[in-house]
């Protein structure tokens, strides 16, 4: 296989935890294609490559599926900033994140920074229903009436994973805020931050919804802000660094030494 | 969803392997260029070379030649053997035994034993790593690593010890696999049924692969990770993480890539995966509109194959064409337009499908092999004429935004007029702006489609482009004739006077402006009178020129003249005196009429009487001779009388023919309008002389009913509204003796006031003249009293020039200078002439 094969190397790396079917695979989707589209639960893991001014952050998206859970450690290892993604209906998948994905982030940089993100927040808040984008008002309208053939407010026939969309109305809010900025709290004292050294629990506990798109810019957007110190930091060990990065030299098929003559 | 990435050919066939021996099996495998090793289960090695033979439909196939097999006297499998090509050797694992035999003879080397080693519990995995070197004669044991007991997949630095964890291996039992797929990057089989990536600092770049749960051997041959199971072969993309291909491949046994090569062997025969050229799959995934994966596989190539085996740039511009015009077909036209953009495509493919756009002259042809599967765009469409409807639209909007870029280069022509096409055809807006500015339309095959359309006003506009004016121009006054229809202007007659006046052809416009007087001469006329008169000397046009033409349109003439004289103010006598003559026969032939329209004699004549008032160029005589037949154009007789300064005659005719003391009146105004105060006087007091003759014809008095008295009353009224530009003394014997003072006492108060004041200002005057002798007196004293030299040597402070007579006059300050040159400054000094003058008065 050609040398160059490998993909543009990313800055930068941003992972995505939590529960299988809590909306990771749907929070990128928004994100990235501006649009709430049908999901199949993710197999393995798939990343996302986003152009953030000049540099390449690459986004990945996790399976939440118990049965891949071993490989979580080895995609947060290096990344600069963790996603610990729960569903506000549903208590369990914020357990979770303690129970079983937290330790997953043991290989993440030391200086990697962690957002809560409780999802699905249009199913119990009528603010996140609206459709988030100014500018896209029409369009996210018209994709929803496209999907659900029913207005907005009405609540779509979303595949019944999730339990709370069966009928139009508001449905019983498992975990509180609060609750998120707990164990945001925990997950210091689990890393032996302190806490006033460490971005507070407010600006880094978020409630989204990948349907309506409430919050969802704002968080991965907050989060490449908050990551760009990172990326300037692994920029210049790089140029410090001795050894001479062969990806850079083309053709260099058989080079297997650690120093390039080319 | 599938693709066809790589077809299976058999490489090595059963008979040739084993002829009938049921009971031997396959174990491992080595290609090294031509040469394929096979070890088998009954420990013998198989050599053969392959040829890649390309049948003539195109297809790769192999040829194996069997060159020779040998036993190597261990009755065990063969478990591996590995290539040491630049050494002519071959590693084999027989018997947890490593050695070398000669690549060639298959000799074990050197034959001498104990040029093996000895391995411990080889076993594909084990708790430790030992490496090993290999010799051309010898194998020796140099390193060896344990690794923990714990059984992840983990990265281990053999240099350093250094080990890092990966993940799980999937299942107990299962031979872990670990290919590595380039500089420090693995492909390893992970729990779930995933071919995961991680490079050697343990992290994974690439999303991992959905293969199966019993994958027995994997290789990535790019784009695709190629996968055995038990039953199947799956091809993965590493672009999109999609399965791609499925072959069904039964005892499957070893799957390995040699060099690029993936090669596959069952029990009993080899078969070698050759991968379709990408531009085929490329294709293929055209051919079943999966735009968005052949982007993909297309990008990915770009990145990753080397130039040499993928004709990048071209092909990458044909397929995203080509997606561009599934999309056009699709009618998705954001998209289209974007594939077309980014793949630079030759607008002409795309007007191409519209029938008749392209002009019979362009020399395009559509590319081959074809962009698109469409015809036309009718076959397109299917009939369907929404759909027509929307791609000529689109090809509107695409065309009017590529025809001002270097998209166009080199068939500005056909981009061009294929958009005049389909504007007029549309009845676009744009065409006249389209027109109207630079355009490269061929005039050729646009005249029939604009004729089809009824664009004749367009059509004369791109003959105009053409600088055929004179086409243009008969089009069009074809259009306003009512010979053609075509409603594009309303006002195309103006818009064609309009056109003349600023055409540069003078024949043209002596030529067409005949027709637009006849339609209208009061705007015909616009062509001679709008035209700019500060052009190059090309399109200038001589005003006797002009007015010769204009002899039979009367009215235009008229107009043509007013133009000269009262709008550019030509000072022409001929224009002049032609303009009051026209005037003059226009009230003439007014008055001849009965009964005569009033309202127009009046306007007529007050056109006449300020041309006669205000020119001074117009021969007198000549419409005095004209005028002196007409018994009531009197005012104007009076001023013509004015004219030459016969005043008493126009008097004479203002007062006793007219009877208008107010026109006689307003007369001595404007006849001495630019001359001094005396001439001012001289005219009223004739009038007033003519006001108050005695010796006057009985019958003129009596005519305007009021007798003397209303000459009288007249002469009063001018002297008391006048009363200053009269001599009062001179009027007072003028007057009759019965006249009484209350009737004339407005003037006499004002006369009085006059004089009065006349006097206060002399005696002002008089005095400052005084007091300004008596200051020179003073100095003159002053001066007196130190000598005054004057000397051949000294200048005069007036004229400079030296004194030669005695005579000086002495100025304020003792200053000599010459008599004559005070004399002439006297003069000169405006203050010293007034007081001369007042003096007089005096
Ligand atoms: N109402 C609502 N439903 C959502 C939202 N986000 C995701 N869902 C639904 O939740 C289900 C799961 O979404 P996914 O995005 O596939 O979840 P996931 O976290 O990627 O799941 P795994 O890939 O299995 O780990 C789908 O049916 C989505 O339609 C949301 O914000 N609001
Ligand atoms: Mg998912």
């Amino acid at each position: 296989m050609p040398e160059g094969s490998k993909m543009k190397k990313p800055d930068v790396k941003v992972v995505i935890l939590g529960d299988m079917n809590v909306g990771k695979t749907s929070l990128l989707h928004r994100y990235t294609e501006r649009k709430f589209k049908d999901t199949i639960s993710t197999v393995g893991g798939a990343f996302y490559l986003k152009q953030w001014g000049p540099y390449n952050i690459s986004i990945w998206d996790t399976a939440g599926r118990e049965q891949f859970h071993g490989l979580g450690s080895m995609y947060c290892r290096g990344a600069a900033a963790v996603i610990l993604t729960y569903d506000v209906t549903n208590w369990q998948s914020l357990a979770e994140l303690e129970e079983r994905f937290l330790s997953l982030t043991d290989t993440a940089n030391h200086d990697c920074i962690y957002a809560i993100v409780g999802n699905k927040a249009d199913l119990t808040d009528p603010k996140a229903q609206l459709p988030q984008d100014s500018d896209r008002v029409s369009e996210d309208r018209a994709e929803c009436e496209e999907e659900t053939g029913s207005q907005v407010l009405s609540t779509c026939p979303t595949p019944p994973a999730s339990p709370a969309s069966l009928s139009g109305v508001m449905v019983h809010k498992q975990v509180g805020h609060e609750d998120a900025m707990a164990l945001y709290g925990r997950i210091l004292r689990y890393k032996g931050l302190e806490e006033n050294g460490s971005l507070p629990a407010e600006k880094m506990c978020f409630e989204t919804s990948a349907k309506t798109g409430y919050n969802v810019d704002i968080l991965f957007e907050t989060l490449f802000d908050l990551v760009l110190p990172s990326i300037l930091r692994k920029r210049n060990e790089n140029q410090q660094s001795p050894t001479v990065d062969l990806e850079d030299c083309r053709g260099g098929n058989n080079k297997r030494g650690k120093t390039a003559c080319c | 969803m599938s693709v066809k990435a790589f077809e299976l050919v058999p490489a090595v066939e059963r008979e040739l392997l084993m002829g009938d021996k049921a009971r031997i099996n396959i174990e491992c495998l080595e290609c090294c260029g031509k040469h394929l090793y096979v070890g088998t289960n009954d420990c013998f090695i198989h050599h053969f070379l392959l040829d890649e033979v390309t049948t003539s439909k195109g297809r790769l196939t192999y040829s194996a030649q069997k060159l020779l097999h040998k036993y190597l006297g261990l009755k065990k499998p063969v478990a591996e053997l590995r290539a040491a090509s630049a050494l002519e050797r071959l590693i084999v694992l027989c018997d947890g035994i490593v050695f070398l035999v000669d690549m060639v003879t298959l000799e074990t080397v050197p034959s001498a034993a104990g040029g093996g080693a000895k391995i411990k519990g080889v076993t594909a995995f084990s708790p430790t790593v030992q490496i090993y070197m290999v010799y051309e004669d010898r194998v020796q044991l140099v390193k060896e690593v344990t690794t923990p007991e714990a059984q992840p997949y983990m990265i281990l630095n053999y240099s350093t010890g250094a080990a890092q964890d990966l993940f799980p291996i999937q299942q107990r039992g299962r031979r872990p696999i670990v290919k590595r797929i380039g500089r420090e990057e693995f492909l390893l089989a992970a729990p779930g049924g995933l071919g995961m990536f991680a490079n050697a600092e343990g992290v994974s770049q690439r999303a991992p692969v959905n293969w199966s749960e019993s994958v027995i051997g994997a290789a990535v041959c790019f784009p695709y990770v190629v996968a055995l199971d038990e039953g199947f072969i799956t091809v993965h993309s590493m672009l999109d993480q999609q399965l791609k291909q499925t072959l069904s491949f039964r005892d499957g046994h070893i799957l390995q890539d040699f060099e690029g090569k993936v090669v596959l062997a069952s029990t009993k025969a080899v078969y070698i995966l050759v991968p379709l050229p990408l531009e085929r799959q490329i294709q293929d995934l055209l051919a079943s509109h999966r735009v968005e994966e052949a982007l993909t596989l297309t990008e990915g190539a770009q990145r990753n194959i080397p130039k040499d085996k993928f004709q990048v740039t071209d092909l990458h511009k044909r397929i995203l064409q080509q997606a561009g015009f599934i999309q056009f077909g699709q009618l998705q036209f954001l998209e289209a337009k974007e594939h077309f953009r980014k793949g630079q495509l030759d607008v002409r493919e795309l007007i191409s499908l519209y029938p008749l756009l392209l002009p019979a002259s362009s020399s395009f042809t559509r590319c081959h092999p074809p962009l698109h599967e469409f015809a036309d765009l009718n076959h397109l469409a299917q009939g369907d004429q929404e759909k027509v409807l929307r791609c000529k639209k689109f090809l509107i909007t695409y065309l009017g935004e590529v025809r001002s870029t270097e998209v166009v280069n080199g068939c500005r022509e056909d981009v061009d007029t294929a958009l005049l096409k389909l504007y007029a055809e549309q009845d676009h807006d744009s065409l006249l702006d389209l027109l109207a500015s630079d355009n490269a339309c061929l005039l050729a095959d646009s005249i029939p489609w604009l004729e089809k359309y009824h664009k004749y006003f367009a059509l004369g506009l791109l003959y105009n482009y053409n600088g055929q004016d004179s086409a243009a121009l008969q089009l069009w006054i074809r259009v306003v004739d009512g010979d053609l229809q075509d409603s594009t202007r309303s006002d195309l007659y103006e818009y064609i006077v309009d056109f003349l006046s600023f055409c540069s052809n003078v024949d043209l416009v002596w030529k067409y402006a005949d027709w637009a007087l006849r339609k209208d001469p009061t705007i015909g006329v616009q062509i001679f009178t709008k035209r700019p008169t500060t052009k190059d000397q090309s399109g200038v046009l001589n005003p006797d020129d002009v007015i010769t033409y204009l002899g039979k349109h009367s009215q235009a003439l008229l107009l043509y003249l007013e133009h000269l004289v009262l709008e550019r103010r030509l000072q022409k006598e001929k224009f002049h005196t032609h303009l009051a003559v026209l005037y003059l026969e226009r009230v003439l032939s007014l008055l001849s009429q009965s009964p005569a329209d009033e309202e127009q004699v009046t306007r007529g004549r007050e056109r006449l009487q300020a041309l006669l008032r205000e020119s001074s160029l117009y021969r007198v005589q000549f419409l005095l001779g004209k005028i002196e037949t007409s018994q009531e154009l009197l005012l104007e007789r009076a001023t013509l009388h004015g004219k030459l300064e016969e005043h008493d005659k126009a008097l004479h005719i203002l007062v006793h023919q007219l009877r208008d003391f107010g026109s006689a009146e307003a007369y001595c105004l404007w006849a001495s309008s630019s001359r001094d105060s005396t001439y001012r006087q001289r005219l009223f007091h004739l009038l007033l002389g003519v006001y108050l003759d005695r010796n006057l014809p009985a019958t003129a008095q009596s005519a305007g009913g009021g007798g003397g008295g209303e000459l009288e009353m007249a002469a009063v009224d001018l002297l008391n509204r006048h009363g200053e530009v009269f001599d009062a003394v001179r009027v007072l014997s003028m007057l009759p003796e019965g006249w009484s003072l209350q009737l004339l006492r407005p003037f006499l108060g004002r006369a009085i006031r006059a004089s009065m004041h006349a006097c206060r200002t002399s005696q002002v005057a008089l005095g400052l003249a005084r007091s300004e002798n008596l200051q020179l007196l003073h100095d003159r004293l002053k001066e007196r009293k130190n000598p005054i030299f004057v000397s051949e040597k000294k200048g005069c402070h007036l004229c400079h020039n030296t004194f030669s007579e005695p005579d000086v006059v002495c100025m304020p300050g003792g200053v000599p200078v010459h008599t004559h040159c005070v004399a002439q400054r006297i003069r000169d000094s405006p203050t010293k002439r007034q007081l001369t003058n007042s003096s007089n008065h005096t």
